[in-house]
């Protein structure tokens, strides 16, 4: 019930500035609590990915070494980074060389000095014993929670590890949803043999049990890094978003404001995603939250299956592997399947809120 | 010819005797889908039953198309012509009595159950104590016992002549018939249990055997030297998909049965080696004769397929059932050890033998605490930190001994990267072999140096020193071989023809991840000296495949013993089938010519030692352990004794083991 305004003027005077479709979301979504706190999780874990190196590392932060500054931890994101003189004069062990080829140098180290893909061995640090192999590795002041069966420290894999936990889980979901909004667009606004096509091959790909075609891909694929890995995974799970989106194109094509931009002349691709696509990104974007969650389980299955990225690899998926051989090493479960559990949780409660907050059905007090 | 290759190349030839052991006498590649001593593959099944009906047969069925015709003489005129020695005709069982009735037992059986296994000494113990066979009359013995034993994987077929993996040879050495063996010094005999002479012509050109007369199929009909000979053929037809069997027995000129009971074996040319090509596995000649010609494949006719669960045996035991992915029961045969109401060969010790099949070593663990399994590998990680608690201890002991099974860095030669022998040098000068022998082996393997255990007759005394971590001298090497750091990315590289080539490489390796953590090792080491190498683990087939196009720079590998040095012959020889690596040398191929046709043992060993010491120099593989033979056994089990083929691959091997009465 909404008193109309009697005037223009008083109905300026009057007018706040309405809210946006997406600011109205965010309101809602913002009331959700858990959402919100998820929200912030998966912040938090982005800082940590970022911060990888400066947390746990074997490598200075930044160290000053024969007159210059270099910051050679750099190298946990792209091996590239290290300056080449750290190989030939150093070996790449800083924790013994650096002082021992230049006393004046200095260098400030990470915070925990653990390296996520070797074992730090006895004669590394003055101050700090050698990792244990084997299920000696149990959780201990060196090795807040443990060391895998190759003496690997646990922490450093499982901090190492959300950068790919992260970068999977965005990058393949990307992936996906470009695809699967692209298909479904085409075939929920042109119709006809288009969409005919495009169904169609929809349900074949559904049909394909989706593990393992992703290992058969892998299996093509020469040296298979991290990166063919999450491609895999997006090109395989782009299915759920293009049905989604060429069910609203279906709705949103014959309102009237679609009609209205296609009598202004419009062309095809401009009304596609300049008007129609905007309207029907909210009930996509659930479905791309709820990806993300489950590529990051795909990712981890893949390495528990050992068909993911490379050895020596810091996904949790590994660890999770390692523990399997050896039930008694808790410590190798317990971990990575906490950090596993919270994410793809955090990433569902963000895509309930999201889900909550766009859906006018289900919003609270809503009818 | 592909698929023949890839079987070749894990190749390994039976010679099964009367006493059930099953004993593959050639190399055999150490396949990662076991974990411990793998010795031919499970993986590889699960292939072969994938293509299994793709599969046609290559030709027309032609029984024994691959044998060059020859015309045997007559017997008389071959006794006329040759001057027969007499051979050794031997029963495994008393050669093993005798020798430990020599042996001093270090502890009573009492004792050694209470044992631990913790040091050398107890593991001695325990091994005399309980590696015991039972006394002649066997009053102590359970003769209505059963035995579980693990099995890494499912068989692919349980027809002898077409056995290939360790599943495959451990199934067929309980249920083949075999004239020949060899004991665990690999000395090679005739078994008494079948055969009643052998005799070698001076020349060295033929053998002679007569076989027992007392010999029955488990169907009741005789076994005579017509199926020898017939075995022989089919064996050596190409339609027929014989794996492992062919190599050697291929090496025959013919076999010829004289009458029931006198077979002579025609060789081409006269060579120590000769006598390790008779082994080949036989099969029942009126079973197959009518119906082979129609499936050679011997998977389709209706016979086949029944023959395949129930197959006519000639050996001690029968197949009794067969589950799929689950168990395979054998039960012993009593026509096989009673003729006309007499007993006429040893009775087998056991009942019933249960092939349990677990492809993971955790849940095989699992069921040897649970005693659903009595004998089991145990991995190194297993033997360290899984089976050291009482709760181990309560049902099960465990043993170790030297196993002559290497595992190495393969090198392909013939790559831009490894060409150079300096190179290799490098590599094993770079690699950290402390750190994976205390580490990753956890300190209970030995280094490696070569292709002979240092235990061997055939190795060299003093054995060169095993490689030891310098990685200046690996970079020496590297500098004066021409690979430095030009352009100062941090990676050597060397311009090679013109063009510029980056020190980088992948480095395969089966996927079992202790053999992963090995590589990483080299990775990170390598990583020290501006050298990328990337690890990349496969799937047995894929990468045996890979191996065998020699499409690889470095790859991560390991070989069980063969019985004569001459089976390495195909590792190293130039152009041989297994020799991945492209590795040619000259001199080492000349030398493997001249061992096989030296006769006098010392001469033949040096020969021997010498190649040893040029493979040495030359590094085309970098050497890092012998992985020792590491098993969980029941408490109720007795009589097993160690050969540097682990416990079961070679006569007697699994016959000896026995369960006492409970009382």
């Amino acid at each position: 019930m909404k008193p109309a305004p009697s005037t223009i003027a008083e109905a300026k005077n009057a007018r706040r500035p309405a809210r946006g479709f997406w600011s109205d979301t965010w309101r809602r979504f913002a009331t959700k609590k858990l959402s919100l706190l998820a929200l912030v999780f998966v912040g938090l874990m982005g800082c940590i990915a970022l911060a990888s190196p400066f947390i746990v590392g074997v490598k200075p932060v930044v160290c000053k070494y024969k007159g210059r500054i270099y910051f050679p931890c750099l190298s946990y994101f792209h091996e590239r980074l290290e300056n080449p003189i750290f190989v030939k004069e150093l070996r790449k062990k800083y924790s013994v060389n650096l002082r021992k080829k230049d006393p004046d140098s200095w260098a400030i180290w990470p915070l925990v000095r653990q390296d996520p893909f070797n074992r730090v061995k006895e004669d590394e640090w003055e101050d700090q014993p050698g990792n244990p192999t084997g299920s000696d590795g149990k959780p201990s002041r060196y090795n807040i929670m443990g060391t895998n069966q190759a003496g690997v420290d646990v922490f450093a894999q499982l901090v190492h590890g959300t950068k790919i936990a992260l970068l999977v889980g965005f990058v393949s979901t990307g992936i996906s949803a470009a695809i699967g909004m692209t298909l479904g667009a085409l075939a929920g606004y042109l119709g006809g043999w288009v969409d005919m096509f495009v169904s169609r091959m929809i349900e074949v790909m559904m049909c394909i049990p989706t593990l393992v075609l992703i290992l058969a891909l892998i299996a093509v694929v020469d040296k298979a890094t991290i990166w063919h890995t999450m491609v895999v995974i997006g090109v395989t799970s782009w299915t759920g978003i293009a049905r989604l989106t060429r069910a609203e194109f279906l709705k949103l094509r014959n309102l009237e404001y679609v009609i209205a931009a296609r009598a202004l002349g419009a062309g095809r691709l401009r009304v596609m995603f300049r008007h129609v696509l905007p309207n029907a990104l909210a009930p996509v974007l659930v479905p791309i939250s709820f990806g993300i969650a489950s590529a990051i389980l795909v990712e981890n299955a893949l390495s528990f299956l050992g068909f993911g990225s490379p050895p020596p690899n810091a996904s949790w998926g590994t660890l999770l592997n390692a523990g399997q051989r050896s039930p008694d090493m808790w410590w190798l479960i317990f971990f990575p399947g906490i950090a596993i559990f919270l994410t793809v949780m955090a990433y569902n409660l963000i895509g309930e809120g999201l889900q909550e907050a766009t859906d006018p059905r289900l919003r609270e007090g809503a009818k | 010819m592909a698929r023949n290759s890839y079987f070749f190349a894990v190749s390994l030839v039976v010679a099964l005797t009367g006493c059930g052991s099953s004993t593959p006498d050639k190399k055999v590649e150490k396949d990662p889908s076991e974990t411990v001593k793998p010795d031919a593959g499970t993986i590889k099944e699960a292939t072969n039953s994938s293509e299994k009906n793709k599969e046609e047969p290559a030709k027309a069925f032609a029984l024994g198309d691959m044998i060059k015709p020859f015309d045997p003489p007559i017997l008389e005129d071959l006794n006329a012509k040759v001057q027969w020695v007499d051979r050794p005709v031997i029963d495994a069982a008393p050669l093993l009595r005798e020798r430990q009735a020599k042996e001093k037992q270090l502890a009573t059986v009492e004792e050694a159950l209470k044992l631990h296994n913790d040091s050398p000494q107890d593991n001695e113990r325990i091994l005399s104590a309980l590696g015991r066979l039972p006394s002649e009359e066997g009053k102590e013995v359970n003769w209505d016992a059963t035995i579980n034993r693990h099995s890494f994987g499912d068989v692919n077929s349980t027809n002898p002549i077409l056995a290939s993996s360790t599943a495959e040879f451990d199934i067929s050495g309980l249920i083949n018939f075999g004239l020949f063996t060899f004991d665990w010094a690999f000395t090679p005999f005739a078994s008494k249990d079948t055969v009643v002479s052998w005799q070698s012509s001076k020349d060295g050109l033929f053998d002679k055997v007569v076989l027992r007369d007392d010999l029955t199929w488990s169907d009741g009909r005789p076994i005579t030297a017509h199926d020898v000979e017939y075995s022989f053929k089919v064996i050596l037809t190409e339609a027929v998909p014989v794996k492992a069997q062919r190599s050697g027995t291929d090496k025959l000129k013919w076999v010829k049965a004289y009458d029931d009971h006198t077979v002579v074996f025609f060789h081409q040319e006269s060579l120590v080696t000769n006598e390790w090509n008779l082994n080949f596995s036989v099969i029942p000649k009126h079973v197959y004769e009518k119906t082979i010609a129609k499936d050679p494949l011997l998977n389709r006719h209706p016979d086949h397929v029944n023959l395949e669960n129930n197959p006519v045996t000639g050996g001690p035991y029968t197949i009794k059932s067969r589950t799929r992915g689950q168990e395979i029961v054998l039960e012993r045969r009593e026509s096989y050890y009673m003729h006309g109401g007499k007993q006429v060969r040893d009775k087998p010790y056991f009942k019933t033998v249960r092939f349990r099949i677990r492809d993971n070593p955790s849940v095989a663990l699992l069921g040897l605490k649970a005693g659903d399994i009595d004998e089991m590998i145990i991995i190194p990680e297993q033997w360290r930190t899984q089976t050291t608690d009482d709760e181990f201890y309560k049902t099960n002991t465990k043993a170790y001994a030297l196993e002559w099974t290497e595992f190495h860095f393969l090198w392909n030669c013939q790559s831009d990267l490894f060409s150079d022998k300096r190179v290799r040098k490098a590599m094993s000068f770079a690699f950290d072999h402390k750190e994976m022998i205390e580490k990753l082996r956890y300190g209970l393997d030995e280094p490696c140096n070569g292709i002979f255990n240092s235990t061997s007759k055939w190795a060299p005394q003093p054995a060169p020193k095993p490689y030891q971590q310098d990685q200046d001298k690996a970079e020496e090497l590297l500098d004066e071989a021409g690979w430095t750091d030009t352009d100062g990315d941090g990676i050597r590289d060397k311009t090679i023809n013109g063009k510029k080539v980056k020190f980088a490489f992948t480095v395969l390796v089966s996927n079992k991840q202790d053999r992963i953590d090995i590589c990483t090792l080299l990775k990170q080491s390598l990583d020290q000296i501006g050298i990328k190498c990337d690890v990349k683990p496969l799937e047995f087939t894929v990468l045996i495949d890979k191996m065998t196009k020699h499409d690889f720079q470095a790859a991560f590998g390991g070989w069980g013993t063969g019985t004569d040095p001459d089976t390495s012959d195909n590792i190293w020889g130039t152009g041989q089938e297994r020799n991945y690596g492209q590795y040619s040398n000259p001199e080492v191929d000349k030398l493997f010519i001249a061992g096989r046709h030296e006769f006098d043992p010392e001469k033949r060993a040096e020969i021997y030692r010498k190649i040893h010491l040029l493979l040495y120099e030359d590094q085309p593989y970098t050497w890092l352990f012998f992985q020792n033979a590491y098993y969980g056994f029941n408490k109720s089990l007795r009589g097993y004794v160690f050969s540097p083929r682990g416990p079961y691959h070679y006569s007697p091997g699994f016959s000896s083991i026995w369960k006492p009465v409970v009382p």
